[in-house]
């Protein structure tokens, strides 16, 4: 057990809400629990001892402006180190969307709540009994919500902080949730998110954990998907001093369609670890999962792509890759896919590769006078690039493209 | 413009170009034509500096500067570009990013400023509406998903926006319906100022008609073994290629 673990848990028993029933049983599971060490699988790659010993202020009155998206004209709900910051009874709501805190109680919270999100995950406990502040989104049937809601949330200097997020997609709904998250200064801040996207109900996600330098951010989000239904996902992210995030799509109704794209760009130094587990519990299931990684000079990447095919699984379509491109002999990737299949009628592709220049691409730009130094820039940006042009939202693709590219030159400078 | 001496080229093992002669003169159109392996699309290769093409001995030089002493984009940058047969995608990089990179490269390389943004969006504007390509394709990956056509156009605009001394066309007319045919036409056309020159790799003499050449060329098996006015063409597209194993035999 750490010392951060125990104060956790201490902390735990002073928080006393309508979720308290909930967090109890979190709280009788999070007890059990050991500190992950180098034995623990899902830790392995990924040492905590950061986490260990902190000793951070436990949320803050801190106010701080949330990053602005030119163009993306979307609802914005803003946690500054978890508190929220927003006066959402101001907000004007497209019709058919109810937008409501967390500390209220609420049939969708209820619904949700830990429902979503597997127990497993240790962080995801912790969460469960310390995130006092969240958002609760929760679209009615049939609602065409167009205009983008973006959850964003800021960790400032010294603080410790805790955030919920719980959305329902009603039937034949659909939604645009945006999870921003920024941060870069010595602060652990943890988002879950909790997705049920009902029967024909499509929901466009993006999580963009952008937190750097001396942040820690842990998080997941976490989908339930319903028959016929379908989830376009982007999750981009930087390393930050350790970002760790775990995405589970479960398909628990049939025809269900996932397209989950990540994209993760690390600066020198910076550790990032993702995890994601697809569940295909039902038929007739699609999932294409793409991860591409642009590794800076002594950062490390971790991905470990599970995809779970249930007996009952026939006809299930599932595809994960996962390509990375080490800038210097000192950036590191762990990759593991993973790949379990109990049933027979199934088609499922799965690997992880080192990204390699095209010869045939390089060639095709010198001869249109671009210098080489300049072409591979451009091709290797290029390798992660061709995933922000798969975004469905325009305007978050084009802020994100320089920002990024910018990231991108850095790390080509410091390899 | 291009002057071309004994070019022996080799691809891996094999030998292809086998003592090539060429001369073009500004504001030339030439147009090569030859059964398939011939080593149309070499020519364009090595001319280019394509790695794997090795000149084994002879010359090019392009107004009197020795290509082969040069990198490949510096010999792009010397004015010789290639449309090519077979235009390569490039899903990451967007098309407009690519044209704005590779203008900007060329005007480097003449001493001149960069286009501004602005200064660069009206160009190529400018040159996509020459060869009637929608504006969003410039947003698009190159070439990605592009049409077998489009992907031609896109050459074409490329080279619209380059505005090379010497463009080599390798088949930029096939695949092409008979309107694109005429739009990539129209395209070369309207970069005929009497001092580019162009070469003109085709099958068809169909697209002579629209770009009508100086000279035509045979090549085959490496070598230029016929060389005519626009009237060779006509008698390639009537009779074919059989005279030349005819030639070889006798
Ligand atoms: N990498 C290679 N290794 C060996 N031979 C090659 C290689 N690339 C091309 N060749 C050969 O070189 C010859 C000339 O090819 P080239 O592409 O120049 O022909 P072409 O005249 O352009 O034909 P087409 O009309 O079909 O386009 C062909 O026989 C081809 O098979
Ligand atoms: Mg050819």
């Amino acid at each position: 057990m750490s010392q951060w673990l125990a104060h956790v848990i201490e902390r735990a028993a002073n928080v006393d809400d309508w979720l308290s029933p909930v967090r109890a049983n979190a709280l009788a599971q999070l007890k059990q629990k050991e500190w992950p060490g180098r034995r623990t699988e899902a830790w392995r790659y990924t040492s905590l001892h950061k986490v260990a010993d902190l000793n951070l202020q436990a949320g803050s009155q801190a106010s701080a402006e949330a990053p602005q998206v030119n163009g993306l004209n979307s609802i914005d709900l803003v946690f500054v180190d978890g508190r929220l910051t927003t006066d959402i009874a101001q907000l004007q709501l497209p019709a058919g969307i109810s937008i409501t805190a967390l500390d209220a109680k609420s049939e969708a919270a209820d619904a949700l709540f830990a429902k979503v999100k597997p127990a497993h995950h240790l962080f995801g406990l912790i969460n469960d009994v310390l995130a006092q502040q969240g958002i609760v989104i929760d679209v009615a049937e049939g609602s065409q919500v167009e205009q983008p809601i973006r959850i964003v949330n800021v960790a400032t200097d010294g603080v410790e902080s805790h955030q919920r997020t719980l959305v329902r997609v009603g039937k034949g709904a659909r939604a645009t949730i945006i999870e921003h998250g920024a941060g870069n200064e010595q602060s652990l801040n943890t988002v879950f998110a909790e997705y049920d996207i009902a029967d024909n109900a499509k929901l466009e996600h993006y999580r963009l954990a952008l937190q750097e330098d001396q942040a820690i951010h842990v998080g997941g989000s976490h989908f339930r998907l319903h028959n016929e239904s379908k989830l376009n996902s982007t999750l981009v992210g930087y390393g930050s001093q350790l970002t760790r995030l775990d995405v589970d799509i479960e398909h628990a109704g049939e025809h269900a369609f996932a397209k989950f794209n990540n994209i993760y760009l690390l600066a020198p130094h910076e550790h990032f670890d993702l995890h994601s587990t697809i569940e295909h519990a039902q038929p007739n299931g699609t999932t294409e999962e793409n991860a591409r990684g642009i590794i800076g000079d002594k950062a490390k990447a971790v991905f470990n792509g599970r995809i779970h095919i249930h007996r009952d699984a026939q006809k299930t379509l599932a595809e994960l890759n996962n390509r990375n491109l080490l800038l210097s002999r000192g950036a590191q990737i762990n990759t593991k896919p993973e790949l379990e299949i109990y049933a027979d009628d199934v088609q499922c592709a799965h690997g992880a590769t080192v990204a390699e220049i095209d010869e045939e691409a390089l060639y095709y730009m010198l001869t249109r006078g671009i210098d080489k130094q300049q072409a591979l820039v451009m091709l290797n940006f290029g390798f992660v690039q061709e995933l922000l042009f798969q975004m469905p939202n325009k305007a978050l693709a084009d802020w994100l493209q320089p920002i990024l590219r910018q990231r991108f030159e850095r790390m080509m400078e410091q390899k | 413009m291009l002057t071309i001496k004994d070019l022996h080229a080799r691809v891996e093992e094999t030998t292809i170009l086998k003592g090539l002669n060429l001369e073009v003169k500004p504001g030339e159109v030439h147009a090569i034509m030859g059964p398939n392996g011939a080593g149309k699309s070499t020519l364009g290769y090595v001319l280019s500096g394509r790695e794997g093409y090795e000149v084994e001995s002879g010359s090019a030089e392009l107004d009197g500067k020795d290509l082969f002493d040069m990198e490949v984009e510096e010999r792009a940058q010397a004015g010789v570009f290639l449309a090519f047969q077979y235009p390569v995608e490039i899903p990451g990089v967007s098309n407009m990013e690519f044209m704005k990179e590779s203008v900007n490269a060329m005007r480097e390389a003449r001493g001149e400023d960069a286009l501004s943004s602005a200064e660069f969006l009206k160009k190529a504007k400018e040159a996509c509406k020459h060869v009637e390509l929608p504006l969003d394709f410039l947003k698009r990956g190159v070439n990605e998903g592009f049409s077998g056509g489009e992907k031609k156009r896109n050459e074409i605009m490329q080279m619209i926006m380059l505005e090379p001394k010497l463009a080599i066309l390798d088949e930029s007319d096939s695949g092409l319906d008979v309107d694109a045919l005429q739009v990539v036409a129209k395209g070369v056309n309207s970069q005929r100022d009497g001092n580019r020159s162009f070469i003109v790799v085709t099958h068809y003499q169909r697209l002579l008609d629209y770009i009508e050449p100086d000279y035509v060329h045979i090549l085959s098996q490496g070598k230029i073994v016929k060389s005519g006015g626009p009237e060779l063409a006509k008698e390639v597209e009537a009779s074919g290629y059989a005279w030349l194993k005819e030639g070889e035999s006798a």
